[in-house]
């Protein structure tokens, strides 16, 4: 038996309406098959005012073994470093993801927010928002660069806006079950089985980026979606086209460009005007470029595959 | 009129001194949406206005030491020889060159 206690800071349940919409495995297979015990969680946990601070404080004080702390959203410091904007149990919350976090064998973070500071950080962060162990690229955020749980690993970060819900369980299933060793994390603490490979392995619209065939208005079935829609499918770590989404989609598979919502710059340009679904060009050369490919080999590789690009690939070959 | 006739037809205004807006290119994300924009509110199906503001030629310019045409651009659909941003949607040669280029 695992207990597990699951906390929000500042977030929209985002997060929580995913995890609960796990299959493989299920939030209940959590329960039933993989013992894991819930303590509390806010859309789950019957417990209300005081019987949820007696939990907390007896996860602390060592009364009740606390094996896993989830938290998901931002720690919030706001106003000038107390907290005090986001109160939880009479006192602020960041106080209670430090003293949960000392006391916890393993610390996840879920989402975007809770691992790199996500949208609530953008600029000019009213909230003072962080991450649990990073803001943005930077490591530190709420628990310090150096901190780590009783198990002796950081944070374990499951980014995305949200996380894919089978991400969330089955990483909560490894440690569970005592496999939390297999895990090796990235530098930015994401579990490798995930987030090694990009977000465009996968993709059903890969042809189209080799022969570079853009498409250029939403709903097009054709053509790849970085090239002017701005997905960052190539320079994101993500499994979203190996995982699919409800188990048969995708962003990119209905049209959608990537938003890079597994890396921590997320959301990229700060959101400014014109920068949202739109490839940021210099003189018509894309600013970033596909993780590990560089402006020469860039343009010479466009160059030699669009003048060999099929007929085919300049047409929707998904209509029957 | 048809892809091809329209084609000629572009060919001609561009040899018989159709001045375009060939300068500045567009060199930032800003650039390209202030163009296009340009091209939604002022040009409508007007070819002449099309030409003019997306800055045609036809030639290969050269910009910041980078060739620009139409055949390596990201708008360019090789067979048809055909511009594919909405904004324009006409038919091109491939060594034709606009200030949207973008590969």
């Amino acid at each position: 038996m695992a207990n597990l206690l699951w906390l929000q800071g500042g977030a929209c349940s985002g997060n929580t309406m995913s995890f609960l919409n796990a299959e493989e495995p299920s939030a209940c297979d959590l329960v039933t098959d993989f013992g894991i015990n819930i303590l509390w969680q806010p859309s789950l946990g019957l417990e209300l005012g005081d019987n949820v601070k007696t939990i907390l404080q007896k996860c602390i004080s060592g009364e009740i073994k606390l094996d896993i702390f989830v938290f998901e959203g931002t720690v919030v410091n706001a106003p000038n470093g107390t907290g005090e904007w986001n109160r939880f149990c009479g006192r602020p919350m960041k106080d209670w993801v430090k003293e949960l976090s000392d006391a916890a064998d393993f610390v996840v973070a879920i989402g975007d927010c809770a691992t790199y500071g996500g949208i609530p950080a953008m600029a000019p962060n009213p909230s003072e928002s962080v991450g649990l162990q990073f803001l943005k690229r930077a490591k530190g955020g709420s628990l310090g660069a150096g901190f780590k749980s009783r198990s002796g690993l950081p944070v374990i970060n499951i980014p995305g806006c949200p996380a894919h819900p089978d991400w969330v369980t089955q990483i909560l299933v490894a440690i569970a079950t005592g496999r939390a060793g297999d895990l090796t994390l990235d530098e930015f603490h994401r579990p490798k089985t995930f987030f090694s490979s990009f977000t465009q392995t996968g993709c059903t619209r890969n042809m189209h980026f080799a022969y570079k065939v853009s498409t250029t208005a939403f709903g097009q079935r054709k053509g790849c979606l970085f090239y002017d829609l701005g997905c960052r499918g190539p320079m994101t770590h993500s499994p979203c086209n190996r995982i699919l989404w409800n188990r048969h989609s995708s962003k990119t598979r209905a049209g959608m460009p990537c938003l890079g919502c597994t890396e921590p710059e997320f959301p990229f340009f700060d959101l400014n005007p014109g920068t949202v679904f739109k490839t940021q060009t210099v003189m018509g050369v894309p600013k970033d470029m596909p993780t590990g490919v560089d402006k020469v080999g860039y343009i010479k590789l466009t160059a030699a595959a669009k003048g060999m690009s099929p007929k085919w690939a300049e047409e929707d070959i998904f209509v029957v | 009129m048809d892809l091809d006739a329209l084609r000629r037809k572009i060919a001609e205004r561009l040899a018989t001194g159709l001045q375009t807006e060939v300068w500045p290119r567009a060199g930032t994300g800003e650039e390209v949406n202030a163009i296009v924009t340009r091209l939604r509110v002022e040009a409508g199906d007007d070819l002449d206005r099309k030409l003019v503001i997306a800055g045609f030629t036809d030639h290969t310019v050269v910009a910041e030491d980078m060739p620009q045409p139409c055949e390596t651009c990201m708008y360019y659909k090789v067979h048809a020889r055909f511009c594919d941003l909405p904004e324009l949607m006409l038919p091109v040669e491939p060594h034709w060159s606009c200030r949207l280029w973008r590969i």
